[in-house]
């Protein structure tokens, strides 16, 4: 051995700065994946019912049941993208690869805004649930709204700090909500649920059609758990084979559970109180209306803990999530990477979780003085994930033209045969379908459509800004002066 | 007794061995293993250039060292070293890191009909600060 090492002048090494890969252990089943998934659809189900019956009256469970068959149409066209890419991004990483860095970028982008509102709504919603134990939780728009940016602000910090997610609180809390929105279903189907009336409530108060296909596009809402199961897949066991069936398991459910309680809330109360009264907190109304004391003795506290704590899990998913897409993101060098900088104490994206958490707390302020910004919000949040689901749409679709071969272990059915290439017929339905509202809400909600699209603007100025400076040349030979 | 073990990883079928037997020495003694995948950068570029098939080759390369590392259950770290010349890099490495092993796998080749070790081991060989073990294939 030597002593000591001379290298040569020449002998100089570069480091280049490279964001290292995480790579997550593959421990996921398919019921793990379900419950995360179920987990975020199960707390959408507190605020999405409420929000549809806002805009679409008594048309709620069609908005509803529309909104369900695009649900299938897009599920199985992320089952399909998620079998073929088995790795973390979702419709961003389908994007990436069937259109480039472009695409991925701007699925992604949108994906983050409609994480961001999530978070929002999730925090919004919970003081009126709350208001079972302090009245001014719901009545005070100031109070509600404050308890919200609170609940934000203590998530952030937390997450920042990195208190160890407890998992067991998670699948405790899905499982409880399974099985109190079941038993809440049955119940109101037994007691409260009268066919004719609902039928007259649907007639009586019809929306407008303008109204109906917002109500539809705003449904959507039930969708992000879509996306967080596709967003798994890196740390599933054979991925290829279980997302796809925790996925279809979660069309039944969702499909059943919304069926169920849209119905039940129709039979339980008129359509102008659920879309007032109770219109962030619908659960909590239809407990109230269980024409038997005891039950309702033991349901009405029962759902206040139970959708405060699914929604608390959901906001703080939300952010979880985005954190973990920007740092995605910031590997394949699609966001600053200032969003994948971890904190050298804590090792939690400090960066990210601060921003985003901010901007939705910023989201949450209107909330203080206007009375229809849970509208406002949900309708921003559908112009995010539609265009996401655009983006998965054309994908698939994008992917079975550019590369054919690749395998597919969940291949969609019913294709149709267009210059030699399999286009499957659910995701061009999807893809038209998902344009075609999305353009509408652009064109009726002016609050989204300038925060939407300036959001879409800025990531695409950030991102050209980044790529201008990727190709900048090497300073190496230049003399310094 | 090897804390610190250096892999010198370059996609021959000899780096899945060396990972394997660099996870199992360290094991032992709860040492770090890095596995480092050079570039060679021409002197016609300069020496930050990003070339991207390149770095993406050595991205692969690590990958699977670490997916081997896996399979052992044990972590490893990773990375990618530009240089003009890989046996340089690696010492230079090694001396950074202040590393308590090299250890290299060879895979047999021959040059004019002789067996040949090529200019990157016998470089490590004579420049290395600190023990290395060669594993051929």
């Amino acid at each position: 051995m030597p002593d000591i090492w001379n290298p040569k002048p020449g002998d100089r090494v570069f480091r280049p700065r490279r964001i290292k890969r995480f790579h997550l252990r593959r421990v996921l089943g398919v019921a793990a994946v379900f419950s995360a998934g179920y987990g975020n659809v199960g707390s959408s189900i507190y605020y999405a019912l409420g929000i549809v019956a806002l805009v679409a009256g008594g048309a709620t469970p069609v908005a509803l049941g529309v909104a369900g068959i695009l649900f299938i149409f897009t599920a199985l066209t992320y089952a399909e993208g998620t079998s073929a890419i088995p790795e973390a991004g979702g419709s961003a990483s389908f994007a990436r690869h069937a259109f480039g860095d472009t695409a991925g970028f701007i699925a992604g982008w949108a994906l983050m805004l409609s994480y961001i509102v999530t978070i929002s709504i999730s925090a919004f919603t919970i003081p009126p649930y709350l208001g079972f134990f302090w009245e001014p939780f719901k009545s005070s728009a100031v109070v509600g709204t404050f308890t919200s940016i609170g609940i934000v602000f203590f998530l952030m910090v937390i997450n920042v700090i990195g208190v160890k997610e407890t998992s067991f609180l998670n699948i405790g809390a899905t499982l409880i909500d399974i099985l109190t929105q079941i038993t809440l279903v049955i119940i109101g189907f037994i007691t409260l649920f009268n066919p004719s009336l609902v039928f007259q409530r649907i007639i009586d108060n019809w929306p407008s059609t303008e109204n109906l296909i917002f109500g539809i596009a705003l449904a959507t809402i039930a969708y992000t758990g879509i996306e967080t199961m596709s967003q798994m897949a890196e740390e599933t066991k054979k991925p290829e084979r279980s997302v796809p069936r925790a996925l279809i398991m979660m069309i039944v459910a969702v499909l059943v559970i919304f069926a169920g309680i849209s119905l039940v809330s129709l039979s339980a109360m008129p359509v102008e109180e659920l879309a007032t009264e109770w219109s962030r907190d619908p659960v909590a109304g239809i407990a109230f209306y269980i024409p038997i004391d005891m039950i309702k003795v033991v349901l009405k506290p029962l759902i206040a803990v139970l959708a405060g704590t699914i929604l608390l899990i959901a906001t703080n998913a939300g952010l979880i999530g985005i954190s973990r897409l920007a740092f995605s993101q910031g590997a394949h060098g699609l966001v600053p990477a200032a969003f994948s900088r971890v904190h050298h104490q804590f090792k939690t994206p400090y960066v990210s979780i601060i921003v985003f958490s901010l901007i939705a707390i910023v989201l949450l302020i209107p909330g203080f003085f206007e009375s229809d910004v849970f509208s406002n919000m949900g309708a921003l949040y559908a112009i995010g994930s539609l265009l996401a689901f655009m983006l998965a749409h054309a994908a698939i679709i994008g992917l079975r033209i550019k590369q054919p071969d690749l395998p597919r272990p969940f291949r969609l059915k019913g294709n149709i045969r267009i210059a030699g290439y399999d286009i499957p017929i659910t995701a061009v339905i999807g893809l038209l379908a998902v344009i075609v509202i999305w353009v509408i809400i652009l064109m009726l909600e002016p609050y989204s459509r300038w925060i939407g699209l300036g959001w879409m603007v800025l990531g695409l100025i950030i991102y050209g800004l980044m790529r201008l400076r990727k190709h900048r040349k090497s300073q190496e030979w230049q003399i310094k002066t | 007794m090897f804390k610190k073990i250096l892999v010198p990883v370059s996609g021959t079928e000899a780096d899945a061995e060396t990972v394997k037997l660099a996870c199992r020495l360290a094991k032992k003694d709860k040492g770090q293993v890095w596995a480092v995948s050079v570039v060679t950068i021409k002197r016609a570029l300069p020496l930050d250039a990003e070339i991207d098939s390149e770095i993406k080759k050595a991205e692969e390369i690590l990958d699977k060292a670490d997916t081997v590392a896996g399979e052992e259950d044990y972590e490893i770290e990773t990375d990618v070293l530009q240089a003009r010349e890989v046996g340089p890099a690696i010492v230079d490495e090694a001396v950074e890191r202040g590393v308590s092993l090299i250890l290299m796998g060879i895979a047999y080749k021959q040059r004019f009909g002789q067996f040949s070790l090529g200019n990157v081991v016998p470089y490590v060989l004579k420049n290395s600060p600190c023990p290395v073990i060669l594993y051929q294939q």
